[in-house]
């Protein structure tokens, strides 16, 4: 937050789906995490199911949400990120490269975190665990050598997950710190200070959350057959 | 005849005798060098035990299971689970250059763990029931309930395998 007076003015920056889906995804994680270490797969598989539906919801959004959720909005080529970058550890400090919504290397993190999280949950859907009988829903396709691969590349890349997440950190410490730039509290109320000529985004309207994330949930209900 | 017979008589004890030193010798040999075998011959039996088990919740899953599976793969769960404290000898932990992940506790607790390994055993005759008596949906409720007594062993007897 850039609080230098009057110049400044509080702007509308996260829609609440996106936000929600961040701390879903922050939460769900870490019930995955401490239910597979402890061998809580019941609760892994529920939690699990939970990140599925709100990485597809996520992606999703990202076609047909607001302006700042929008992919089309945030993800640049590599021209332009690398430009991003120079601007970033150059001289031209004074005159940071400040988009409204993510930065191009954002972005990056954005498509890696859901790449890796979508590919986590879709391992676990086949995974099988040494005892036989914790399984994902779709295991029963696998054999039990194959369910156990499944179940060690979702431990691998679990690995990979955490690097991302370390790095996604640093991040928010060095925009904190090396910037003076705030990103935590935005995603928790939505709001950052701009300029008042900078604008706003546009916003989708509720309603095309609830059908998006109601037809998730009936999507995943139907093929996991989730039975509660 | 006779004195054949009487050589043979005399013969006898001496070679019980010796196939007896043989026997005790080679198993003093294994008790002393044998651990990566047992460990090795542990980690087989608990593939056998999740193979098993996944091939009959996948009966589990179809409309009409193939009962001869289920009763087969029933069977064989209640056999290796009656086994399995036998996979245990004292002093077949960490350190005889072989991996394992069974935890120290095993032989530190020897009650809990004898009557965790109660506990499965008894969940699979449970099972076994369910599937002599054909009640798939007992035996939903069984695979459940056998699932639940391994991850409660593994959470206290099965060492951790992440590095942090």
């Amino acid at each position: 937050m850039n609080a230098t007076g009057a110049t400044h003015e509080r702007v509308r920056v996260w829609d609440f789906p996106t936000r929600i889906v961040h701390w879903a995804i922050v939460i769900l994680f870490g019930i995955c995490w401490w239910t597979g270490e402890t061998e809580h797969m019941h609760w892994h598989r529920i939690a699990g199911y939970g990140v599925l539906g709100a990485i597809l919801f996520r992606l999703g959004w990202g076609l047909c949400g607001g302006e700042t959720a929008r992919f089309r909005s945030f993800v640049r080529g590599p021209a332009a990120t690398f430009q991003y970058v120079r601007k970033l550890l150059g001289h031209d400090r004074a005159d940071p490269p400040s988009p409204i919504g993510h930065n191009p290397l954002g972005a990056l993190s954005i498509l890696a975190m859901l790449g890796l999280l979508l590919t986590q949950t879709v391992l676990g859907l086949f995974a099988v665990d040494v005892d036989g009988v914790a399984s994902g829903p779709f295991a029963r396709w696998v054999s039990f050598a194959t369910g156990r691969r499944f179940a060690h590349w979702h431990a691998a890349n679990f690995h990979l997950l955490l690097a991302l997440i370390g790095m996604h950190l640093t991040a928010i410490a060095f925009y904190r710190f090396a910037r003076s730039e705030n990103l935590l509290p935005a995603m928790i109320h939505g709001f950052k200070w701009r300029t008042p000529s900078a604008g706003g985004p546009y916003f989708a309207p509720w309603w095309r959350a609830a059908l998006l994330a109601a037809g998730i949930a009936t999507c995943l209900a139907l093929l996991l057959n989730i039975r509660w | 005849m006779s004195n054949l017979a009487t050589r043979k008589g005399t013969f006898r004890p001496l070679m019980l005798l010796i196939a007896a030193a043989l026997v005790i010798g080679a198993a003093g040999s294994a008790g002393a060098a044998g651990i990566p075998q047992i460990v090795h011959a542990r980690q087989i039996h608990f593939k056998t035990l999740g193979k098993t088990a996944k091939s009959l919740r996948d009966q589990i899953w179809r409309s009409h299971p193939n009962w001869n599976v289920v009763a087969n793969d029933a069977n064989q769960i209640e056999r290796l689970a009656s086994a399995l404290p036998s996979w245990f000898p004292a002093g077949s932990g960490k350190g005889h250059g072989i991996r394992t992940r069974a935890s120290a506790t095993i032989w530190s607790q020897p009650q809990q763990f004898a009557r965790a390994a109660r506990r499965l055993f008894n969940r699979a005759k449970d099972l076994n029931q369910a599937a002599a008596g054909r009640n798939l949906r007992a035996l939903r409720l069984r695979i459940r309930a056998l699932g639940q007594a391994c991850a409660s062993c593994h959470r206290r007897f099965r060492a951790h395998s992440s590095w942090w």
